[in-house]
C-alpha cells in the first residue's frame, strides 16, 4: 500500500479535528501519526453495546426459541403407578362371590347352618382370591315372608344382581336326601334335605353342610380353575396363590386360551354361504337367525353386543392348491383330510374381509358341497364342522340325501339351516369362551363376567406398563397431554374396577374394567406419539452448521476482539498506574 | 417341594403356549420410478406366495410407492412380470395394493406397525395384530449402510426400525417376526433391532451391492433381484401348498452365494431358543396361515334338547326384563330412554362443542398473540421514542 504524504496529512487534519471536537480526548492520539487515532470512549461504548444487543438477541431471543421449537413436549406420566400396575403390585383382583341362603328354618338354625357350611367350605377351598361367601337371605325371613316368597319367587330380584346363587332348601320327606337341585334358567341352587338333618346342623360333622359345601364348590371348580390360570398366566405374582391345577386342566385351559377370542365391547359377525355351484342361492337367514341365534346374543348382552351381516357367494370353489375331497366306499362319502382342513377356507377368493365396523369380525362360513360330491364329510372323523381359532366356525351342509336325482335345493329354509345354526351356536359360545360348567346358565355367564372383568384389569394393566417402558426407552417420541389425560382416567377406573371386584359387584367391575382397557389402549395409541425418524448426531451438524456458521463468526470474532482490546487496555492502565 | 411340583404344568404352559393364530405379512417396496420395476416386481412376487399359501389379503399390507403396470414405458400395459418368460403375470386380476404412491413414507410405515393411525383407517390398512400373531416383514428398495432410501425423499434407519419393533413388543403386537430385506447393505438394516423373537435375513453385508437377477429386452429394465429371485424358486418348487413341513433352516440353507453374487446375513440371537429353534420354524409359519382348526367331534346334540333350551333362554331373558322394569316401578323403560337421549345427545353435543370450541381456542389463541403484538409493537416505539428524546 502506498503511504502518500498528503493521505497522512489529511488524516491528521480529521484526527485533529476530533480532538478539537472532544477536548477531553487526551492531546497524544493527535501525535501518533502512524497510528489510527484512539477512537473516542463514546464511540467505544456505542461499539460495544452494538456487540452486546446483537448477542442479546442471540441468547435471549434466538437460543429460547430454538429450544422451545425443537424440544419435544412429553407430558409427565404416573411410571411408577403405570409399572406397579403391570407387575401386579397394586389391584390384585379378588372374586368374593356372594351366596344367598334361603331356608324354611329358624333364623338361628339358618345361621348356625350357614357358619358351618362356610367352615367346611373354607377348608375345601385352595385358592384365596376366590371365595364363595354365604349369607342369608335379608331380611330374615319370618314364616310369613317364607309364604311370601313361595308365592312370588321374584322377591329377591331386587338385590339378585350382587348375589352370585341362591340356594333354597327345600324340605322333603321322600326320596333320597340330601339331593340338589342347580335350576338351569336361573341362578338357584334348589337342596331338598329331610328336616331330621336340621337338628345337627351346628355340628361340623353335619351331613347337610358338608353336602351343600361339596356341592358349591363343584359347581364353581371350572370358575376357579380358569380364574387360578389367568392369574397365574398373566402376572407372575399371583402364582404362588394358585392351588394345584391337574395337568389335564391347564392343558384344556390353555387350549380354550388359544380358542378364545380377545374380549371387544362389540363382536361383528358374518354369516356366509359359500356354494361351487349355482344352487342354493337363497337362504332364510334372517328367520334362522331371529329363531337360533337371537336368544343366546340375548343372553350375552350384558357382556358383549354383536352386529351381524350375511352374505351368499355362488360359485365359491375351494382354493387350487386344496386337495381335492377323495371318495370312501365304506362310509359313502366324501372325505377332507384333517390336516387340509386349514386350508379349505379360500382366503384370496372368498370375500371374508373384515368388516368396516368396530370390534372384530367373527366368521361363520357355511358350504353346501355340489350334488356330485355329497355328502362331504371330514375323514376319520365323520364330522361335517369345525372351529378355526380366534376367527370362526366352518360348517359343511350337505343337503338331505333322499333327493338324490332331483333338482338341488334353490333355496335353503329355516328349518335346513337348524343343524348348521346349532353348530355355530355351539362355535360361538366357545369363540366367546363361555364355560361348559356348571349347567346353570346364568351361573355361566356371571362366570363369563368375572373371567372378562379380570382379563381385561390384567390387559389395561399391561398396556399401561407397555406405555411406561415405550416412554422410558424412546425419549424422542412426544407425549402429548391427552395421553396423561387417558393414563389417568385408565388408573382410576382401574382401581375402581378392583374395588368393585372386591366388594362382589362384578358388572360394574367389568364396566370399569372396560373403560379402564379402552382408555389404556387410546393412551397407548395417540396417534402424534410417532418419534421423528432417527437423526444421527453428523445430520444434526450438517443442518446446523449453515445456518449458524455465517452467524456465530462475527458475533464470537467481534466479541473475541472487544474482550482481547478491553484486556490490553486493562493491562496498560495497570501498567501505567 | 409342595409347591413346585404343583405348579410345574403352570409355569410349563406358557412355554408350550407357543402357537400363533393368525399370519399376518407387510411387503414394502420402497423406490419410485421405471427404472425401479424390479424392486416392485420382488414385492409383488412375495405378494403372490404368500396368498397362494393362504394368508387372505385383509391380512397382507403392501405398500407398493409406484404403479409399473400403468406406468406409459411399459410395452405390456397392465402387466408386471418378474420373469424375461413371461409366463406369470403378477398383477393378475385380484391384487389389492393398500398403500400406494406417495402414501408410501417412512411416517406411514412406522405408523402402520405401532397401529398409530388415525381414527377413521380402514382396516384392511392396519396391522391388526396381537400376541398370537405371525408377521412376515419384507423390505426392498435402494439402501446403504443402516438406512432404506423411501421414494428417494427420506429414509428409514436401522434404528426407527428396531425401535417399531420394540414398540410392537412391548404392546404384544406380535408372537414372532420375521424380517427379510433385499437392498444393497441390507443385513445392516437389522442390526440394531432388540427385541426377542425376531428372525433377520438380508440379502447382503456392509458394503456389499445387491444385484438384478436379470432383465427382459422387451419390458427393457431388470425385471426381479437375485436375492429375491432365488427365494421364490425355492418357494414356488418346494414348498407347493399350505401343508408343506419345510422349515425357515432348509429355505436359508438353499442361498447360494455364487448364484446371489452377496453374501446373505442371518440374524437368530433375538429369537427365543436360539438358532436351532428359529431355524425348526416351518416356513408356512410366516408365509402361510395355517392354524389348528378344532374339528367338532361327530356326536351331534340333541337338536330338541337345543331347541328347547333356546326357548327357554327366550323366556329367561323376557321375565328378566320384566321383572327388571316391575321391580323399578316402570322407571327403567322411562329411565333408559331419557339416557338414551342423553347419551345421544351428549356425544352430539360433545362432536359439536369439540369442533366449536377448537375454533373458539385458535381464534382466541390468535387474539391474544396479535394483542402481545401489537402492545409489544407500541412499548419498542414507545420505548425508542423515549431514549431519543433523551
Amino acid at each position: 500500500m502506498a503511504t502518500p504524504e498528503d493521505a497522512n496529512a489529511s488524516l491528521k487534519t480529521e484526527v485533529s479535528e476530533i480532538a478539537s471536537v472532544h477536548p477531553n480526548q487526551s492531546p497524544k492520539s493527535g501525535v501518533s501519526s502512524a497510528k489510527p487515532p484512539q477512537e473516542s470512549t463514546r464511540s467505544l461504548w456505542l461499539r460495544r453495546t452494538v456487540i452486546l444487543s446483537f448477542w442479546a438477541v442471540a441468547v435471549l431471543l434466538g437460543l429460547p426459541v430454538w429450544w422451545k421449537t425443537t424440544a419435544i413436549y412429553r407430558s409427565d406420566l404416573p411410571l411408577q403407578a403405570m409399572s406397579d400396575w403391570a407387575e401386579g403390585k397394586i389391584g390384585k383382583p379378588v372374586f368374593p362371590l356372594r351366596i344367598a341362603v334361603e331356608a324354611p328354618i329358624l333364623p338361628q338354625d339358618t345361621h348356625s347352618l350357614i357358619q358351618t357350611t362356610q367352615h367346611v367350605l373354607d377348608d375345601l377351598n385352595e385358592f384365596s382370591a376366590h371365595q364363595l361367601r354365604l349369607m342369608p337371605v335379608d331380611p330374615p325371613l319370618t314364616a310369613n315372608a317364607s309364604q311370601h316368597v313361595v308365592v312370588d319367587g321374584t322377591r329377591n330380584s331386587g338385590d339378585d344382581k350382587d348375589t352370585t346363587l341362591l340356594i333354597r332348601l327345600i324340605p322333603v320327606e321322600t326320596g333320597e336326601t340330601p339331593r340338589s337341585y342347580l335350576q338351569p334358567y336361573s341362578p338357584t341352587l334348589h337342596v331338598y334335605y329331610s328336616p331330621s338333618h336340621i337338628s345337627s346342623v351346628s355340628s361340623t360333622a353335619s351331613p347337610l353342610a358338608a353336602f351343600i359345601a361339596r356341592e358349591l364348590h363343584d359347581i364353581f371348580a371350572e370358575e376357579q380353575a380358569q380364574l387360578a390360570y389367568l392369574l397365574s398366566t398373566t402376572s407372575g405374582e399371583h402364582i404362588a396363590k394358585v392351588h394345584s391345577l391337574p395337568q389335564e386342566t391347564a392343558a384344556e385351559l390353555q387350549r380354550r386360551s388359544t380358542r378364545v377370542l380377545k374380549y371387544a365391547p362389540t363382536y361383528h359377525l358374518t354369516f356366509s354361504l359359500f356354494t361351487p355351484t349355482s344352487t342354493p342361492s337363497a337362504w332364510d337367514i334372517e328367520a334362522a337367525l331371529r329363531q337360533y341365534m337371537a336368544p343366546l346374543l340375548e343372553s350375552f348382552s350384558a357382556i358383549s353386543n354383536f352386529t351381524i351381516d350375511t352374505q351368499v357367494q355362488l360359485y365359491a370353489t375351494l382354493s387350487p392348491s386344496f386337495p381335492p375331497p377323495e371318495y370312501d366306499e365304506n362310509a359313502k362319502a366324501w372325505t377332507l383330510r384333517n390336516e387340509d382342513l386349514s386350508g379349505f377356507i379360500n382366503a384370496a377368493e372368498w370375500p371374508l374381509s373384515p368388516s368396516i365396523a368396530d370390534g372384530p369380525t367373527v366368521n361363520f362360513a357355511l358350504y353346501v358341497p355340489e350334488q356330485s360330491q355329497s355328502p362331504l364329510l371330514v375323514k376319520d372323523s365323520g364330522a361335517s364342522s369345525w372351529l378355526v381359532p380366534q376367527w370362526g366356525g366352518v360348517a359343511i351342509l350337505n343337503p338331505p340325501s333322499t333327493e338324490q336325482d332331483a333338482a338341488p335345493l334353490s333355496a335353503l329354509s329355516k328349518e335346513a339351516l337348524a343343524p348348521a345354526m346349532q353348530t355355530f351356536s355351539n362355535q360361538l359360545i366357545s369363540l366367546l369362551g363361555l364355560p361348559q360348567t356348571p349347567a346353570s346358565l346364568p351361573l355361566r355367564l356371571s362366570t363369563l363376567t368375572r373371567v372378562r372383568a379380570a382379563s381385561l384389569v390384567f390387559s389395561a394393566s399391561s398396556t399401561l406398563g407397555a406405555l411406561a417402558q415405550v416412554y422410558q426407552k424412546l425419549p424422542s417420541i412426544p407425549v402429548p397431554d391427552t395421553v396423561a389425560k387417558s393414563v389417568d382416567l385408565a388408573l382410576q377406573h382401574l382401581q375402581q374396577a378392583c374395588d368393585e371386584l372386591r366388594e362382589g359387584r362384578f358388572q360394574g367391575a367389568l364396566e370399569h374394567a372396560r373403560i379402564a382397557d379402552g382408555e389404556a389402549e387410546k393412551a397407548f395409541f395417540e396417534r402424534s406419539m410417532v418419534g421423528q425418524v432417527y437423526f444421527p448426531d453428523e445430520h444434526k451438524v450438517a443442518v446446523y452448521l449453515p445456518l449458524l456458521g455465517p452467524i456465530a463468526v462475527p458475533l464470537l470474532m467481534a466479541a473475541l476482539k472487544e474482550i482481547k482490546n478491553e484486556v490490553a487496555a486493562f493491562k496498560a492502565r495497570r501498567a501505567a498506574s | 417341594m409342595k409347591f413346585s411340583s404343583a405348579l410345574l404344568p403352570l409355569l410349563a404352559a406358557p412355554l408350550a403356549a407357543a402357537e400363533h393364530t393368525s399370519n399376518w405379512a407387510v411387503l414394502v417396496g420402497t423406490s419410485r420410478f421405471w427404472f425401479n420395476y424390479r424392486h416392485l416386481a420382488n414385492v409383488l412376487s412375495l405378494y403372490r406366495t404368500v396368498k397362494r399359501l393362504g394368508i387372505p389379503d385383509s391380512q397382507i399390507i403392501m405398500m407398493l410407492p409406484d404403479d409399473m403396470a400403468c406406468n406409459p414405458r411399459n410395452s405390456f400395459p397392465g402387466t408386471v412380470y418378474n420373469n424375461a418368460d413371461r409366463a406369470l403375470d403378477l398383477y393378475g386380476d385380484n391384487i389389492e395394493v393398500d398403500y400406494r404412491g406417495y402414501e408410501v413414507t417412512v411416517e406411514n410405515f412406522i405408523r402402520l406397525m405401532t397401529d398409530r393411525v388415525p381414527e377413521n383407517m380402514p382396516r384392511s390398512k392396519r396391522l391388526m395384530t396381537d400376541e398370537r400373531s405371525n408377521i412376515l416383514v419384507y423390505m426392498t428398495g435402494h439402501g446403504g449402510n443402516e438406512f432404506l432410501k423411501f421414494q428417494d425423499a427420506e429414509e428409514i434407519s436401522a434404528y426407527d426400525l428396531a425401535d417399531a419393533f420394540s414398540q410392537m413388543w412391548e404392546k404384544k403386537r406380535y408372537h414372532e417376526l420375521l424380517f427379510m430385506i433385499d437392498t444393497c447393505q441390507a443385513n445392516t438394516m437389522y442390526s440394531k433391532f432388540y427385541s426377542p423373537n425376531i428372525i433377520a435375513t438380508g440379502s447382503s453385508e456392509i458394503d456389499q451391492s445387491s444385484y438384478s437377477h436379470h432383465a427382459d429386452s422387451d419390458v427393457g429394465v431388470a425385471v426381479i433381484d437375485r436375492y429375491t429371485y432365488y427365494n421364490l424358486e425355492f418357494l414356488e418348487n418346494k414348498v407347493r401348498d399350505p401343508t408343506s413341513e419345510l422349515t425357515l433352516g432348509e429355505l436359508f440353507d438353499s442361498y447360494d452365494e455364487d448364484l446371489i453374487h452377496s453374501r446373505p446375513g442371518f440374524r437368530y440371537d433375538l429369537f427365543n431358543g436360539g438358532a436351532d429353534a428359529a431355524r425348526s420354524r416351518r416356513i408356512v409359519d410366516f408365509f402361510g396361515n395355517v392354524q389348528n382348526v378344532e374339528v367338532d367331534d361327530g356326536a351331534k346334540r340333541n337338536e330338541t334338547q337345543w331347541r328347547e333350551e333356546l326357548e327357554a333362554i327366550e323366556k329367561m331373558i323376557e321375565e328378566a326384563k320384566r321383572r327388571h322394569n316391575e321391580s323399578l316401578n316402570v322407571r327403567p323403560q322411562a329411565l333408559n330412554v331419557m339416557e338414551e337421549v342423553q347419551h345421544s345427545e351428549r356425544q352430539h353435543t360433545i362432536q359439536k362443542e369439540g369442533a366449536v370450541r377448537m375454533d373458539e381456542e385458535l381464534s382466541w389463541k390468535k387474539q391474544v398473540i396479535g394483542g402481545a403484538a401489537l402492545l409489544g409493537c407500541a412499548g419498542i416505539w414507545a420505548a425508542s421514542s423515549w431514549l431519543e428524546s433523551l
